[in-house]
């Protein structure tokens, strides 16, 4: 079988048993809003301060929804244990994997379907295409990243623990630059970076991190 | 004395050295005084702490290739010592912030790169501990160790990618009067010498703590290694 026929099947499979059960982007949509609820307390949001603490809200708020929408990702296959059945297949454990972080981001992209729009409500921030775009592109990697821990945490002791810790530390270029980025779009002091480099930036990042997981993938999937 | 022994007093009695020419030989700095002899132990340190990781990310890689035990012992070996001489590091340069910047902390490029580097090697000696003892453990904690050190080069480039706060590069910018230089490289080989020490002590401990797991758990780890060997 072909390398993307395996991950397309393995992504439309998640998609399908999310769509099923509407258990996990419901959850998160919550969760986002709740957290730019708690936002506005901790910051004692105006409509003078909202372009300087809105990035830092959007990108606090998308980092943990991520770590909860990866975490979640291996959680059905551990629970049931078929994630041993895929692997007994002739498909390739980078395919398979490729199919789980394809799922996983696309549902991190519904999130934040919810997380910008609401954002935009609630702190009158602009919601331009440079914000959409900088946000997509840093969901890439990190959904690469965070799919790959989740598949080592799956297996070990006190996943809940570990996931952040190894997860959050790589996750950090993609909040540097892509917060410059939201910065620069939201009208607050973007770090004097233009939206071509911080682009650019993201996409190297992304090559970076697709390029080393699907290196290592088969260590961690096929233990 | 077995050559642990004789390697560990060696390298006590090389930082003894690196001290005298610290505090004897190297002169007084004109404008920070006698706070600038912590840069001779820091920039050391740092760069002990790199060579560790390199020993992690190598010994990972070679695990992976080759499934050695060896090599996944001086990886665990690297990853220990390089948190030490991380925390030496920050440690040290807070001490000297404190005077010279009059703060401990701040949020430069540097200072944040560097503790992320002993977060994710923190996270790394976590995984060892949490990850069932044996193959998979190697298998994880190498990954993480692959990925990990992607954020050394950031560290160490830092200070040129970015306006710091940080001081840039002054040994290979020839900024150092010669008697500072030559003290800094006294302390660079001592420090790096007690690291390598350390590591082979770390690696006989790591041996030791495998044949002991053995002996009291034979059946499940010498299944493991030898299913990991047959690969």
């Amino acid at each position: 079988m072909r390398t993307i026929t395996v991950a397309l099947a393995v992504a439309r499979k998640d998609l399908r048993s999310e769509w099923r059960t509407r258990e996990l982007v419901p959850a998160l949509a919550q969760f986002v809003v709740l957290a730019l609820v708690i936002a506005n307390f901790g910051f004692q949001f105006d409509s003078r301060n909202a372009p300087a603490i809105a990035p830092g809200v959007l990108w606090m708020a998308l980092v943990f929804a991520g770590l909860v929408a990866f975490g979640r990702a291996f959680a059905a296959e551990r629970e049931q244990a078929s994630l041993e059945a895929m692997l007994l297949t002739p498909a390739s454990p980078a395919a398979i994997f490729a199919g789980k972080a394809l799922a996983a981001a696309l549902l991190l992209v519904l999130c934040e379907a919810v997380l910008l729009p609401a954002l935009a409500l609630f702190f009158t921030v602009p919601l331009s295409f440079d914000v959409v775009f900088a946000v997509l592109l840093a969901t890439v990697g990190m959904a690469v990243l965070g799919c790959l821990f989740a598949a080592m945490v799956a297996r070990v002791r006190a996943r809940e623990l570990l996931l952040p810790l190894l997860t959050l530390p790589l996750w950090i270029p993609f909040v540097v630059v892509g917060g410059q980025a939201v910065q620069a779009a939201m009208g607050g002091s973007g770090g004097g970076s233009g939206t071509g480099q911080t682009t650019g930036l993201l996409l190297d990042l992304d090559i970076l991190f697709v390029v080393l997981t699907s290196l290592t993938a088969r260590f961690v999937l096929d233990d | 004395m077995n050559r642990y022994e004789k390697g560990a007093a060696a390298a006590v009695a090389l930082m003894l050295v690196a001290a005298g020419f610290i505090f004897l030989y190297a002169p007084t700095d004109a404008l920070q005084g006698d706070v600038q002899r912590i840069f001779y132990l820091h920039v050391s340190s740092a760069i002990a702490a790199y060579g560790c990781f390199a020993v992690v990310l190598l010994g990972g890689i070679v695990y992976l290739w080759k499934d050695s035990l060896a090599a996944d012992r001086l990886a665990r070996a690297g990853a220990v010592v390089g948190v030490v001489f991380t925390t030496v590091t920050l440690v040290m340069g807070m001490l000297w912030a404190k005077p010279i910047w009059g703060t401990y902390w701040t949020w430069d490029a540097r200072l944040t790169s560097t503790l992320v580097l002993w977060i994710i090697y923190a996270g790394y000696l976590m995984v060892r501990r949490l990850a069932e003892p044996g193959r998979q453990a190697a298998r994880f904690a190498a990954v993480v160790g692959i990925f990990g050190f992607i954020d050394v080069p950031v560290v160490h480039f830092s200070v040129t990618w970015w306006r710091t706060q940080h001081p840039g590069p002054v040994v290979i910018n020839d900024a150092l009067p010669s008697q500072m230089l030559l003290a800094f490289f006294v302390t660079m080989a001592a420090t790096l010498f007690l690291a390598a020490v350390m590591i082979a002590i770390r690696y006989r401990i790591e041996v030791l703590t495998d044949e002991a797991a053995e002996k009291t758990a034979p059946a499940p780890i010498v299944a493991q290694s030898e299913a990991g060997r047959a690969r």
